[in-house]
C-alpha cells in the first residue's frame, strides 16, 4: 500500500518544487492538449525531450515514472491484441496461415503507448512536485475567473482538499484494518473465492464506519471554528509569479503552437 | 525460552524518501507464562515491536523464535496462519476492526477463519465473551450499537475466542475511564494467572505495569534499552527518573515519607503495607 506511486507527493528540493501551482497546471494542460494533435513521431519527440527535461529538472528518478507506468502496461497488452485482430491496414507484416498482422496494428499501439507515457509523465511531474495543498490554491485561482458564471471556485478547491487530504489517512486506517484483520486469520492472498468475499467484507464495513466519522468529525471541527462557505476569506499564503513561471508557461505555448503548426503542415 | 529476538531490525518504506529505521539490534527474550509490560515513548518502536510477534511485519534482519516457529530476515515465512492463531494480537482501539451484524458472530469470525465450524465457533465466541465479562444480552446486538467500553470487549473477546496461547495487547486500556482501564487489566491479569498465558502489554501507565505486571521492556528510539523485572525496576524510583517517567504513586509517596523523616522498608510494596508502616511509626512517635 505504501508504494502507491500515482499522484503522490515526493519532497524533492528542486526547482520545479518552488514553481507556481497555477503556472503547473496551466503548462500541464497546455502540454496534454498538445499531445491529441495529430504530429507525427517529430511532434512526440519534442514533447519528450522538453518534458523529460523538466523532470530531470525536478529531480525525479525515471524509475519512479516507470512505478506509475507500470498499471497501464496490462491495458497496452490488451489493446496491442485487439488492434492485431481488428486492424487489418497497412503493410502485411506477419502471416502464418489464417494469423495476419499489419503495420497499421503494430503502430497504433505504439502511437497509444507513446501518448500514455507522455500524458503520465506530465500529470506525475505536476503531482510529484506540488504539495496537494498548493495545488488546489491553484485550481482555485483558475477557477476564480469562472465564479461569474455561477461556478463555486472556492467549494471546488475546498472538496478537492478535503478529499487529498483524506487520502494518506484512508491508505493508513486501511493497512490498519488489514492487519487487525489478518490477526484474527483473515487470508487476503489465499483462500476460497467464498472466504475473499468475506475477506473484503471485513475491510470494508469498518473503513465506512470509520470514513463517515470521520467526515462528521472534521464537519464539526470546521463548523465550530465559524467556516461557512460562501463568506470572504483571506489566505494564510498568497502565491505570486516568478520569471522561472513565466518561462514554463512560454515553453509550454511554444510547444502547443509547434504541435498545431506541425499538424496542419504534415 | 520460546519467545526471542536475535539481532531484529525493522524498516519502513525501504528504498524511499519516507524510508525509517523504526527497531534497531534488538536482542530480546520474553519470558513465558508471565505479564511483560512494553514501554517506551512515542515513536520508540513499542509497536513495531509487538507486530512482529504474529509476523504481520518481518524483520529487515535478524531472527526471531515463536514458539517453535522461527522467522528469519529475507526468508518467506512458513505457517503464517497457524501462528497468528497462537499469537493473539490486540491492535490500538481494536473496536474499529467490528464489521459484523452481531456480537457473537463478530466474536465468531475469528475461530471461523481458522477453520472451527460454525456451532464450536458459537460456544467459542460465548465462551470469549463471558470471560470478558458482557451480558448475554448484547449478544445478538450490533457492534456499532455498543458503548466504546462494551466494543473494546468484544474486540479482545474476537482475539480470545481463537484461544491463543500468547496474547499481544497494544494498550489496551487508552482512551477507557479509569475504572474500566482497571477491569480490563484485572481481566489481563486473570488470563495469566488462571488460564496461563503469555500476555505482552503495551502501556503508557506506571500504575498498571507496577500493579499487574511480571517483567518490563524499555524501548527508546528503536532499541531496547531496558529488560528486567517489575520489582527491580521499581525497587526505587532512580530508575524511573532516570528514563524520565513518572514513578507510580506509591513509589512517589514512599519518597515523600523518606524525605519527611518516615523510615520506610524497601519490601513495603503495597497501600495496606504502607499505611501500617505509616500508623506503627505515628503511635510510636506520638
Amino acid at each position: 500500500m505504501g508504494n502507491i506511486t500515482l499522484g503522490r507527493y515526493i519532497p524533492l528540493d528542486s526547482p520545479v518544487h518552488k514553481m507556481d501551482p497555477r503556472a503547473k497546471i496551466m503548462a500541464m494542460l497546455l502540454v496534454l492538449i498538445s499531445i491529441f494533435f495529430p504530429a507525427g513521431w517529430t511532434g512526440y519527440a519534442i514533447i519528450f525531450v522538453a518534458v523529460a527535461g523538466v523532470i530531470i529538472l525536478s529531480k525525479l528518478s525515471f524509475k519512479f515514472i516507470w512505478k506509475a507506468m507500470k498499471p497501464m502496461l496490462f491495458m497496452l497488452v490488451f489493446l496491442l491484441f485487439i488492434n492485431i485482430f481488428f486492424t487489418k491496414t497497412g503493410d502485411l507484416w506477419l502471416e502464418i496461415g489464417n494469423f495476419t498482422i499489419y503495420s497499421d496494428a503494430i503502430l497504433n499501439t505504439l502511437y497509444i503507448a507513446v501518448r500514455l507515457l507522455l500524458m503520465i509523465m506530465i500529470t506525475t511531474a505536476l503531482t510529484a512536485t506540488t504539495k496537494p495543498l498548493d495545488m488546489t490554491l491553484g485550481i482555485e485561482d483558475l477557477l476564480t475567473p469562472f465564479k461569474k458564471i455561477h461556478v463555486p471556485a472556492h467549494e471546488i478547491a475546498m472538496l478537492i482538499s478535503i478529499a487529498l487530504r483524506f487520502i494518506p489517512d484512508l491508505i493508513e486506517e486501511t493497512e490498519r484494518i488489514i492487519k487487525a484483520q489478518e490477526s484474527r486469520g483473515v487470508d487476503l492472498r489465499e483462500g476460497k473465492f467464498s472466504e475473499k468475499i468475506m475477506a473484503i467484507l471485513s475491510l470494508i464495513v469498518p473503513l465506512f464506519v470509520s470514513a463517515f466519522q470521520r467526515a462528521e468529525d472534521l464537519a464539526n471541527a470546521m463548523e465550530a471554528r465559524g467556516y461557512a462557505p460562501g463568506e470572504k476569506r483571506t489566505r494564510y499564503k498568497v502565491l505570486k509569479m516568478h520569471m522561472r513561471d513565466y518561462i514554463l508557461l512560454l515553453g509550454a505555448a511554444a510547444i502547443l503552437t509547434g504541435m498545431i503548426l506541425l499538424a496542419y503542415f504534415l | 525460552m520460546s519467545i526471542s529476538f536475535e539481532h531484529v531490525s525493522h524498516i519502513y518504506s525501504k528504498g524511499t524518501p519516507y524510508e525509517y529505521k523504526a527497531l534497531t539490534d534488538i536482542n530480546l527474550e520474553i519470558e513465558e507464562g508471565k505479564m511483560t509490560a512494553v514501554i517506551g515513548q512515542t515513536g520508540s518502536g513499542k509497536s513495531t515491536l509487538v507486530q512482529h510477534l504474529n509476523a504481520l511485519l518481518l524483520p529487515e534482519e535478524g531472527t526471531i523464535h515463536i514458539l517453535d516457529r522461527v522467522i528469519t530476515a529475507g526468508e518467506k515465512p512458513k505457517k503464517l496462519k497457524s501462528l497468528r492463531g497462537d499469537v493473539g494480537l490486540v491492535f490500538q482501539f481494536p473496536e474499529y476492526q467490528l464489521f459484523e451484524e452481531t456480537v457473537l458472530k463478530d466474536v465468531a469470525f475469528g475461530p471461523k477463519n481458522f477453520g472451527v465450524p460454525e456451532e464450536e465457533a458459537q460456544k467459542k465466541a460465548k465462551q470469549a465473551l463471558r470471560l470478558v465479562g458482557l451480558p448475554e444480552d448484547v449478544y445478538e446486538k450490533s457492534p456499532l450499537e455498543l458503548s466504546g467500553g462494551q466494543k473494546r470487549r468484544v474486540a479482545i473477546a474476537g482475539i480470545l475466542a481463537m484461544n491463543p496461547k500468547v496474547l499481544v495487547l497494544d494498550e489496551p486500556t487508552a482512551g477507557l475511564d479509569p475504572k474500566g482501564a482497571v477491569s480490563m487489566m484485572s481481566l489481563f491479569w486473570d488470563l495469566n494467572k488462571k488460564h496461563g498465558k503469555t500476555i505482552l502489554i503495551v502501556t503508557h501507565d506506571m500504575e498498571h505495569v507496577f500493579h499487574y505486571c511480571d517483567n518490563v521492556v524499555v524501548m527508546a528510539d528503536g532499541r531496547v534499552s531496558l529488560h528486567t523485572n517489575v520489582k527491580e525496576f521499581f525497587k526505587d524510583t532512580s530508575l524511573c527518573k532516570g528514563l524520565n517517567i513518572l514513578p507510580p504513586a506509591l513509589l512517589r509517596m514512599k519518597d515523600l515519607l523518606k524525605e519527611n523523616g518516615f523510615d520506610v522498608p524497601e519490601d513495603v510494596m503495597d497501600e495496606t503495607a504502607l499505611a501500617k508502616c505509616i500508623a506503627r511509626q505515628v503511635k510510636k512517635n506520638g
